[in-house]
């Protein structure tokens, strides 16, 4: 058997997934000696027209990042998928949106007329945008048009696997990429981790399980960094994440974020921290739940942190 | 006029393609830059607690992360007026110290560098790392892969993540450095400046002591007369910490010094509907 031939891609994202993919340290060896990459932007001089003339289902694994923003991720997505037979997103942007997602509690315009127009720095008078079609003096010149909202990879292409975390940790890479290079890939449509149980069940900071009466912000405390900081009033979404990262921001004193996405089974993760956060409140006094909760600074920005294009809500009305 | 696209453009952080214009003569008439990439960071930190912008706007790079987490933190500072601590300073310089092995690791090993170790005559299909491992040998990969992996875990250790870390807050950090981790960082230190020496000596043997390749380098169609601009202290040398950002002509000539939070009286950002 020859080598397996695996494309690595990223669409709207920031890099660091193509990072965590490096970040398996001597196993990149391994992986090099067992494949063969025919596609990865930020490490090998290939181009879009390299791929174009490539068979269908010639490449046997495409690693996937990035979130689904305008017509070129889509249409690079479309085209990995079809010369792919095992399509991967890899991270939390192809998987559920993860940062890139925040953009859908705005209307696309607000975030054009900010960008191009608003910041402070930006020195645009005649209030112009960049344009799909330009003529230049020499010719024309593309770009892509962006889509008003923001997409994981499954709601554009089908997907056999979702490899969690922003990025995700190195032995989660490998734990996807030994499987496939041994070709022990679990059910289709699995997310890869070591856990699928709460981040808690394998963080070391002992829980009490304790009610609160005032949720704090990061500034706000300085934790005990040896005892469970949800415990302290810290909003770590460690109840509602998914694990297999290790726990290491709570080591840090700093709670969870979320970036692992929902537990096993769980469809909104922001769902499931919110019912969780209601059983947390130590009050019984409609009005008093409502001064706890009230100090929960960015509700949507706080529960779909990573995840809000693959949530129930999707995007926020804009209209 | 004829039109060569490349790509996308690659072996660097970020999306971006580059059309490049021929005359009827085959010489170039223009050639453009495109970007073909939005996210809107500016927009969607909207509403989001400030203390948060440590996290979310090292978003906009998973390469250099680790450079956005701290220029949002000292923004945070500034914002809530604190002054950290020497202790968390220090804590905060070693990471950025850490992440600089890393980052020059990545840029010389792996994005720019390959050009320079396989050479100008070396086909596409090898100037990468595997390329380089080839021709350097596996030992030296190695020991790429293992700076690379020492000085993540310095990251890690201080910083909570390797990518993306998570300690930045305003005044400080959430993280003390324990004796026996800053031990441990100290030794990958020294190990990190013997790497570097002898990644000197490769550019050096490689690049320097060819001479047909530094006639090339030095040629005028390699030469990029422009202005440059980076963060200096108060003796003017480089610091990628703190300082004042400062701007020399193509001649070196000091043009603009400013503090970070004076940046509004000295840069504009322009707008092209082409990118």
């Amino acid at each position: 058997m020859g080598k397996l031939k695996v494309a690595l891609y990223w669409a709207s994202s920031c890099g660091g997934c193509d990072i965590a993919t490096l970040a398996i340290g001597d196993k990149i060896l391994d992986l090099a000696a067992a494949a063969e990459i025919v596609f990865w932007p930020v490490a090998m001089d290939l181009k879009y027209k390299d791929v174009e003339q490539m068979a269908e289902q010639s490449i046997d694994a495409c690693l996937f990042n990035g979130a689904i923003r305008h017509t070129e991720d889509e249409h690079v997505a479309k085209m990995l998928r079809a010369k792919s037979k095992t399509m991967i997103a890899y991270g939390s942007c192809a998987y559920e949106g993860c940062i890139p997602g925040l953009a859908n509690l705005f209307s696309m315009e607000s975030v054009l007329e900010r960008v191009y127009i608003d910041t402070p720095s930006t020195d645009n008078q005649a209030r112009g945008y960049p344009q799909a079609k330009v003529k230049v003096p020499e010719g024309d010149l593309e770009l892509p048009r962006l889509h008003g909202t923001v997409r994981a990879l499954h709601q554009i292409v089908d997907v056999d696997y979702f490899v969690p975390g922003c990025p995700p940790e190195p032995k989660t890479t490998w734990l996807a990429l030994e499987a496939l290079l041994t070709g022990t890939l679990p059910e289709k449509g699995s997310v890869i981790s070591h856990s699928h149980k709460a981040l808690c069940e394998e963080c070391p900071l002992p829980k009490e399980g304790k009610k609160v009466k005032k949720f704090y912000r990061p500034h706000q405390i300085i934790p005990d960094a040896k005892k469970c900081l949800l415990d302290q009033g810290l909003l770590c979404y460690g109840i509602a994440t998914r694990g297999g990262c290790g726990a290491m921001c709570p080591q840090a004193a700093m709670p969870c974020t979320g970036c692992y996405g929902p537990v096993g089974g769980v469809i909104d993760q922001g769902v499931h921290f919110l019912s969780a956060l209601g059983s947390l409140i130590d009050s019984t006094d409609p009005e008093e739940i409502k001064r706890i909760a009230d100090e929960i600074a960015d509700p949507a920005g706080t529960f779909y942190r990573y995840s809000l294009p693959v949530s129930l809500l999707r995007r926020a009305r804009t209209e | 006029m004829t039109k060569i696209m490349i790509d996308p453009i690659t072996r660097l952080e970020g999306h971006g393609k580059i059309a490049i214009f021929l005359d009827q003569e085959g010489e170039v008439a223009n050639a453009y830059l495109q970007i073909p990439e939005l996210r809107g960071f500016e927009k969607f930190c909207e509403g989001r607690p400030a203390e948060d912008m440590p996290q979310i706007m090292q978003r906009i790079c998973g390469v250099c992360p680790e450079a956005h987490h701290l220029a949002s933190t000292k923004a945070l500072d500034n914002l809530f007026r604190v002054e950290p601590t020497a202790a968390a300073r220090k804590i905060r310089e070693l990471l950025y110290s850490a992440f600089f092995v890393t980052d020059h690791t990545t840029h010389f090993y792996i994005l720019a560098g390959p050009d320079f170790i396989m050479g100008p005559e070396s086909p596409a299909a090898e100037r990468n790392i595997l390329g380089v491992i080839g021709k350097l040998g596996v030992e030296l990969g190695k020991k790429v892969i293992q700076t690379r992996q020492q000085n993540h875990w310095v990251i890690q250790t201080i910083g909570g993540r390797g990518i993306h870390p998570v300690f930045g807050l305003p005044g400080g950090v959430s993280k003390a450095v324990s004796e026996e981790d800053r031990a441990k960082i100290e030794e990958i230190a020294a190990q990190a400046v013997d790497f570097g020496r002898m990644t000197l000596k490769i550019f050096e043997d490689l690049v320097l002591k060819n001479k047909e390749y530094l006639d090339m380098v030095l040629s005028d169609a390699y030469t990029h007369r422009t202005y440059y601009m980076g963060l200096v202290d108060e003796n003017n040398r480089v610091n990628f910490y703190d300082g004042k950002v400062r701007i020399v002509d193509p001649k070196g000539k000091e043009f603009a010094k400013y503090a970070p939070r004076e940046y509004l009286e000295h840069l504009t950002e322009r707008v092209e509907p082409w990118t």
